[in-house]
């Protein structure tokens, strides 16, 4: 069983609320090359990841997948699917063998519509990692919006589209 | 109190028991035209339910000027002001000012961190609903973002100041 006092979105669950969570996790391991999740396939798992790293891709333009993170146990993946369609907007595939351990999307929606103190205490922390990515993206936003303001038009589209991949993080 | 909370379509997804403990935890307030009700740089903020009147949300811009991100009529669609600033830990993204008179319930973060600490399930329920926005929010942008690059590459008719208009609506401050 994973030790989820080491992963920082379980940190401040309390001793039987990450023993609940520990009983519902079942061990995943992907090998190097393996894939967590698929672009635009379903994401209806939420992953601890316990060790190994994995990267995450998207096809941004058809044809070119673009790298956006390297993402490094101990962490979450299938976060966003819980929260909204779970389908996932990019592609993660382990570069390590990664020893996982998942949960199903559906199980966590039925503790939160139980009001499980457990599955609403994770809902938070989730929602305060969301929050400061919401400020990263309103920063990167108010950049593209000043740049296109202050070009008018006049600036490179090639240069513009390749400034904002790169801004843009996703 | 309660009756304010009641009133209000935006806690209609608590429980009555649960609108009561943010009846508890709420403070009505009330700002002139022209005032600010969050301002862009202060510090993490506390939540506003807009119950009557209407309010512009303004950023400004490196290199000087500021500009209107969206005007919201508290007696249409969208209500809430400040949630990501209720959850996140770095400031107001943005000032959020009274354009006639502004009737609000005031969730004060200090209180909001207290019920959290303190385990209530209101607090958690309404993280939930923040997450959720905020996700939903998050996604549409890499969306909107990952369109218009497509749009520029196959040199289509891309719109750049409707793509522009399109990442700043919704915007949460």
């Amino acid at each position: 069983m994973p030790d989820l006092k080491d992963v920082p979105i379980f940190k401040h669950l309390d001793a039987d609320e990450r023993a609940e969570f520990e009983e519902l996790l079942e061990p995943a391991s992907f090998e190097a090359g393996q894939m967590l999740f698929e672009e635009g396939a379903p994401e209806e798992r939420l992953y601890v990841l316990t060790s190994g790293t994995a990267d995450v891709y998207k096809t941004i333009l058809p044809g070119r997948r673009q790298h956006l993170a390297t993402i490094q146990a101990p962490t979450v993946v299938g976060e966003m699917g819980l929260l909204t369609e779970p389908r996932a907007a990019a592609s993660v595939e382990a570069t390590t063998r990664v020893e996982a351990h998942g949960v199903g999307r559906d199980r966590l929606l039925e503790m939160l519509d139980d009001d499980s103190p457990a599955a609403c205490k994770l809902v938070y922390e989730i929602g305060r990692t969301l929050a400061e990515r919401m400020a990263h993206t309103n920063a990167t936003v108010a950049e593209v919006v000043a740049r296109l303001e202050n070009s008018r038009g006049s600036e490179d589209i090639d240069v513009f589209r390749d400034q904002l991949v790169q801004d843009w993080g996703f | 109190m309660e009756d304010g909370l009641q009133g209000v379509r935006f806690f209609e997804f608590l429980t009555e028991e649960e609108r009561e403990e943010f009846a508890e935890a709420a403070e009505p307030v009330s700002f002139g035209p022209g005032e600010d009700i969050i301002q862009e740089g202060a510090e993490q903020g506390s939540l506003f339910v807009l119950a009557s009147g209407s309010v512009e949300v303004w950023k400004n811009l490196s290199g000087g000027g500021s500009r209107l991100l969206a005007e919201i009529d508290a007696s249409r669609g969208r209500t809430v002001v400040g949630e990501r600033g209720l959850l996140g830990a770095s400031g107001a993204s943005a000032t959020v000012k009274a354009v006639d008179r502004v009737e609000a319930v005031k969730i004060p973060r200090e209180t909001f961190a207290r019920m959290v600490e303190e385990g209530r399930p209101a607090a958690f329920k309404l993280s939930y609903r923040i997450a959720r926005t905020l996700a939903r929010r998050l996604t549409r942008l890499d969306e909107e973002v990952v369109e218009a690059i497509r749009e520029l590459e196959s040199r289509g008719e891309t719109d750049v100041e409707a793509f522009r208009d399109r990442l700043i609506t919704d915007w949460s401050v």
